[in-house]
């Protein structure tokens, strides 16, 4: 791809830039390019890494209470716990988060609006399914309302167990998510 | 005072051939069977004459093995007596069908609305039978009826069929079988009514108004529901409230279920205050079995339904300050940090944080650990000195009294009239508390006053949210110094098959007057198992109180209520 096909205003170019090269490649072609692009020479270098490690120190998660679960999130996200301490802190809106926590039983009535609220949310996002409703069904495996197969929905990364876990427990799930965020094995792509 | 048995002989010198089984358990619980022809008529006499002004839920039963169906409108009073009358209508199943009491009660709306979609009983002269809790899919299937296959059916594991949907996600769905095809048996026609987005489309009359969504989801609080408010500018011209989206069908699930296994439904039901929702089940299935309590365990009880209800007030305190101060968390961590001490004494004798399972049929789990008086004493003063320096906080504070006085407020017959309990009605100045009217455990031996407002408004309500927190502390007290040594279980055994028959007994949650109704035909499982709610009657008079209001102080009323959507979804 050159640089005419990205940028259509004539550029005008030394000649001698165009011999430097980046990562290998033309240093031209590396500066006029498209996001794609980017992200391919991100993959080349060790720069992946400090993405990675930005990312894995930011997990904004969705107050998202749905269940026993989220009062327990509550908790989590508040003093007592103190989840900020790994830089996981509380939003109110899908629109400023990374991670999206199942808290509870998934409803058929609730699921469109759900998905709605994962969709809300910019990439790179994971998501985690807390308690047995949001794993199993659990308690309610045989609801008529509740969907018990929550994997099919969503690419759940981290499953953490319990009826309701306790806050410890959602400190563990947060910190293996780190690890994966940082070992780069989420579903997610890049 | 009035007792069952004056209320039955004047029902029946009022009403002669229109009564039939009369049965009266105790002082204060009366079933009847009505002429579903009378029922109207015996409803209007007993609130004109006899002091029944509380429309306290209503309840279908439906009696496969006789072919019938039942609608049971449970009946109490505000404080004139504490009789509970519980009235059934029946209906023939193939078409069943009782009048409505929509016009002599506001509040039986919700109530009929919640009987037909269950179970397909019409209500003649209902202005808006639709759909409240279940999804439009599940409308016309009537889960709660004996017949109803569950979905998934994973008890017989076969007929529950995968399937991919056009847009690549799986769902588990029962065709029908051939048999049922040829018997006719499927549902095909569902229901025809307008959708939740048409109904409310409908009032739009100019282009200055607009419909805002308020949900489904909700940063603080425990549970998704949809507020949609119809606003001209800034004033909120009328509310809607669409909830069901964490209902979970739990009463449905307990018939499914052993007595036992019941008593972890009634936890997550709601999970803020799951000890007196354990309290209520297990009460009204002692009342079946006709157990005892000891009195220890009597006294267990209330201390950690005290210490429940304490909690509950503090993080329900919380999701207010946090609803009026838009996004600052700071008052909610004060909640929170405080909080935490009463669930760590409760989490030493039931072990679990949230959901206890703790009490039983005839006792408790198990006895106090060691040293929970001691424990209790040094937490306690610290508790009481914090929540008098919020209450002084609170008063001093002439911003929050700007912002909150007269916001959202109810006047004490309002509030009769629409089925109010809990601290929204304590707060307009009637003094109706279940530890008081129908007094349970050693509540009658114990002091405390039963706290009321003067305006009814959101400051009234948390003012007394937090004073009724001291007036727990104070109980706790009283029960650590007199508390006996003793065995905390029944020393009768407890049989798996509970005897036939019914029983109704109420508790005070601290969202209001929360009762259990439940029928056992002499099985190993509960037949029907009917919760009134207490936040669902106090949720449903929350779109009345917010028209009129700016949208800012519609976020602050539902904030004041106190809301558990997850015990009104059930």
């Amino acid at each position: 791809m050159g640089i005419s096909d990205v940028i259509p205003v004539p550029v005008c170019i030394d000649e001698e830039i165009e011999k430097w090269t980046i990562f290998g490649q033309p240093v031209t072609e590396v500066w006029f390019t498209t996001t794609e692009k980017i992200h391919e020479i991100i993959q080349m270098g060790p720069i992946k890494n400090i993405f990675n490690w930005g990312r894995k120190n930011s997990v904004y998660f969705l107050m998202q209470p749905m269940g026993c679960c989220g009062v327990e999130m509550f908790v989590f996200g508040a003093a007592p716990y103190d989840s900020d301490r790994f830089g996981c802190i509380p939003r109110n809106t899908p629109r400023q988060t990374d991670v999206m926590i199942i808290s509870g039983y998934l409803t058929r009535k609730y699921l469109p609006v759900f998905k709605n609220l994962w969709e809300n949310m910019p990439e790179p996002k994971w998501c985690i399914a807390i308690g047995e409703c949001a794993i199993s069904g659990g308690p309610f495996y045989d609801s008529y309302n509740i969907i018990q197969n929550t994997g099919d929905y969503f690419p759940i990364d981290v499953y953490i167990p319990g009826c309701p876990p306790r806050p410890e427990q959602f400190i563990e799930g947060l910190i293996n998510l780190q690890e994966k965020i940082k070992q780069r094995k989420d579903k997610r792509g890049y | 005072m009035t007792n069952a048995n004056e209320v039955l002989s004047s029902l029946q010198s009022a009403f002669p051939g229109a009564l039939s089984d009369p049965r009266v358990e105790s002082d204060t619980r009366l079933w009847v069977t009505v002429d579903s022809k009378k029922i109207r008529d015996v409803c209007k006499y007993m609130t004109d004459k006899l002091g029944f002004d509380h429309y306290a839920g209503s309840a279908g039963v439906d009696w496969i093995a006789r072919n019938e169906m039942e609608v049971v409108e449970i009946m109490t009073s505000y404080g004139a007596h504490n009789v509970v009358a519980m009235l059934k209508v029946k209906t023939p199943r193939d078409n069943p069908s009782v009048p409505s009491l929509v016009d002599m009660y506001w509040n039986a709306n919700w109530y009929e609305r919640e009987t037909w979609e269950m179970f397909g009983i019409n209500f003649e002269g209902h202005p808006e039978l639709y759909p409240l809790l279940l999804s439009d899919p599940l409308v016309g299937v009537w889960p709660w009826r004996k017949d109803f296959k569950g979905y998934p059916d994973l008890t017989t594991g076969e007929r529950a069929v995968q399937i991919t949907t056009p847009e690549g996600y799986t769902e588990y769905r029962f065709p029908p079988t051939p048999a049922e095809v040829e018997a006719g048996t499927v549902v095909t026609e569902r229901p025809k009514y307008p959708t939740f987005r048409e109904r409310e489309e409908a009032w739009i009359k100019s282009d200055s108004e607009m419909i805002m969504h308020l949900g489904p989801q909700h940063a603080m609080v425990p549970g998704p529901f949809l507020l949609d408010v119809l606003v001209e500018g800034e004033r909120v011209k009328k509310a809607f409230l669409d909830i069901g989206y964490i209902h979970k069908g739990i009463e449905k699930i307990m018939e499914n279920r052993t007595w036992l296994q019941g008593i972890t439904y009634t936890d997550r039901m709601c999970y803020v205050a799951s000890l007196t929702n354990n309290e209520c089940y297990c009460g009204a299935v002692e009342r079946l079995l006709g157990l005892e309590v000891p009195l220890r365990a009597q006294y267990i009880r209330v201390i950690l339904e005290e210490l429940s209800r304490i909690q509950s007030h503090l993080i329900g305190t919380g999701e207010f300050l946090t609803l009026i101060a838009g996004v600052g968390f700071a008052p909610w961590q004060y909640m929170i940090i405080d909080r935490e001490k009463i669930i760590s004494l409760i989490e030493s004798v039931t072990g679990a944080r949230l959901t206890h399972s703790f009490v039983r049929f005839g006792g408790v789990r198990n006895d106090l650990p060691e040293g929970f008086a001691d424990h209790c004493r040094k937490v306690l003063p610290y508790m009481k000195s914090r929540i008098e320096e919020f209450i002084e906080f609170f008063a001093q504070d002439p911003i929050y009294h700007a912002r909150m006085e007269n916001i959202g407020s109810i006047s004490p017959e309002t509030a009769k009239k629409m089925g109010c309990a809990g601290r929204v009605l304590r707060a307009a100045g009637v003094p109706y508390d279940m530890r008081i009217e129908d007094p349970i455990l050693v509540y009658p031996e114990l002091d405390f006053k039963v706290i009321t407002g003067t305006r009814g408004d959101s400051a009234d309500r948390i003012d007394c949210t937090l004073r009724e927190i001291l007036e727990s502390i104070h109980i706790i007290e009283q029960c650590l110094d007199r508390i006996p040594a003793g065995p905390i279980k029944s020393e009768t055994k407890i049989p798996k098959k509970v005897p036939a028959g019914e029983a109704y007994y109420r508790v005070e949650d601290p969202r209001g007057e929360m009762g259990m109704y439940v029928i056992s035909d002499g099985g190993d499982k509960p037949y029907r198992v009917k919760v009134r709610g207490p936040f669902y009657a106090t949720f449903q008079t929350l779109t009345p109180l917010l028209e009129g209001v700016y949208i800012a102080d519609a976020v602050a009323i539902a904030g004041s209520m106190d809301g558990c959507p997850s015990e009104s979804d059930r």
